[in-house]
């Protein structure tokens, strides 16, 4: 299960949040991710418990507090293959 | 620009006089013979520009030049000051960085794209490589071009502008000369079969416009400004989506 506590935004990730939607830019490399409104929840909260993130989620869109907790979980291990989110013990 | 090795100088008034200027902001820069190479570069691979930042200024490395910069004045060291065509490219270059900053320094920045001039309006159109940019100035025989490769965006008093720039890139521009044009749109170009015009949302265009912006891999931290910067043209100008085919028909929705 993923542990939003042992991970943090990478300061090396540039971002802003535009009409709903994060824009990540990748200092480092150079790479750009747009991230869709739940997408952008999950982000602007990372590191929050994901049992009540998944309990908002669930609440404010049509989808189950289950199906919100596997979703985030995964979005959450996608931002950290990707770089966007790295283990706090990372420099 | 000091210490240019003769035979560049014709080259360079050529294609640089019309953009030079005896302001308080202007940038000098000194020619120097460097080291035979810098970086390793594999001929046909991409070229490598690394950045950095130290306690004397900031610094690009090539693989035929190394550059450094502190305010407006900077040192470039070309590994061949004799081959002319290896230095005026390592000059390109170390304008192009400098102009990106200088650029920001004035509230504006530069995009990789294809800018047009039209009935006194400038249209940028941008997107990854392959996405059409030399297609669509070649489809624009009416149009002055600004570029097809970077145009400096800026503000102006009365709202945002596009101008021409310098670079190198495969069709000669129509003058040699600095030209602005108040800018009346921003296209994310995708080439289709059909023909269509598409406003995007903003948050979507700020991260594709990001992606076209020169320098974005970023160790000089100069992202924060960038991307504000690129919000408030994207919001103000507006972004579309252009589906366009392979003839001028594009023109009648652009220019709506």
């Amino acid at each position: 299960m993923f542990d939003p506590k042992l991970y943090r935004r990478n300061p090396d990730v540039s971002w802003r949040l535009i009409e709903g939607q994060a824009v990540l830019v990748h200092n480092r490399e150079g790479e750009i991710e747009v991230l869709n409104e739940v997408g952008s929840y999950l982000w602007e909260h990372a590191g929050e418990p994901l049992d009540g993130l998944s309990g908002n989620i669930s609440q404010e869109f049509d989808v189950s507090r289950e199906q919100a907790l596997r979703d985030a979980e995964e979005f959450y291990q996608a931002l950290v293959a990707s770089g966007a989110l790295q283990p706090f013990n990372e420099k | 620009m000091s210490g240019v090795p003769v035979h560049l100088l014709d080259r360079l008034t050529e294609r640089y006089s019309p953009f030079l200027a005896s302001v308080p902001e202007a940038h000098e820069v000194a020619l120097e013979a460097g080291e035979s190479r810098y970086l390793h570069h594999i001929p046909g691979s991409l070229l490598r520009l690394e950045e950095s930042r130290d306690d004397q200024g900031e610094v690009l490395v090539s693989h035929n030049f190394a550059a450094r910069r502190a305010g407006n004045h900077g040192r470039l060291l070309l590994s061949a000051p004799e081959d002319a065509e290896d230095s005026l490219m390592a000059i390109e270059n170390y304008l192009r960085w400098t102009l990106a900053d200088m650029a920001l320094d004035h509230g504006g920045f530069i995009f990789h794209a294809a800018g047009l001039a039209k009935n006194g309006s400038a249209y940028v159109f941008f997107g990854p490589s392959g996405a059409g940019k030399s297609t669509i100035v070649s489809l624009s025989p009416g149009a002055r071009i600004l570029s097809d490769d970077l145009v400096l965006v800026l503000q102006g008093q009365s709202g945002w502008q596009a101008a021409t720039t310098p670079f190198k890139g495969m069709f000669p521009q129509g003058a040699k000369d600095r030209a602005v044009y108040p800018l009346a749109g921003l296209f994310r170009l995708v080439q289709s079969p059909s023909l269509a015009l598409a406003k995007l949302p903003v948050g979507l265009a700020v991260g594709m416009a990001m992606a076209c912006c020169p320098f974005v891999s970023d160790p000089l931290k100069r992202h924060g400004k960038l991307m504000k910067l690129v919000e408030q043209c994207c919001r103000e100008t507006g972004v579309s989506e252009l589906r366009f085919r392979r003839d001028s028909s594009f023109w009648n929705l652009v220019e709506r």
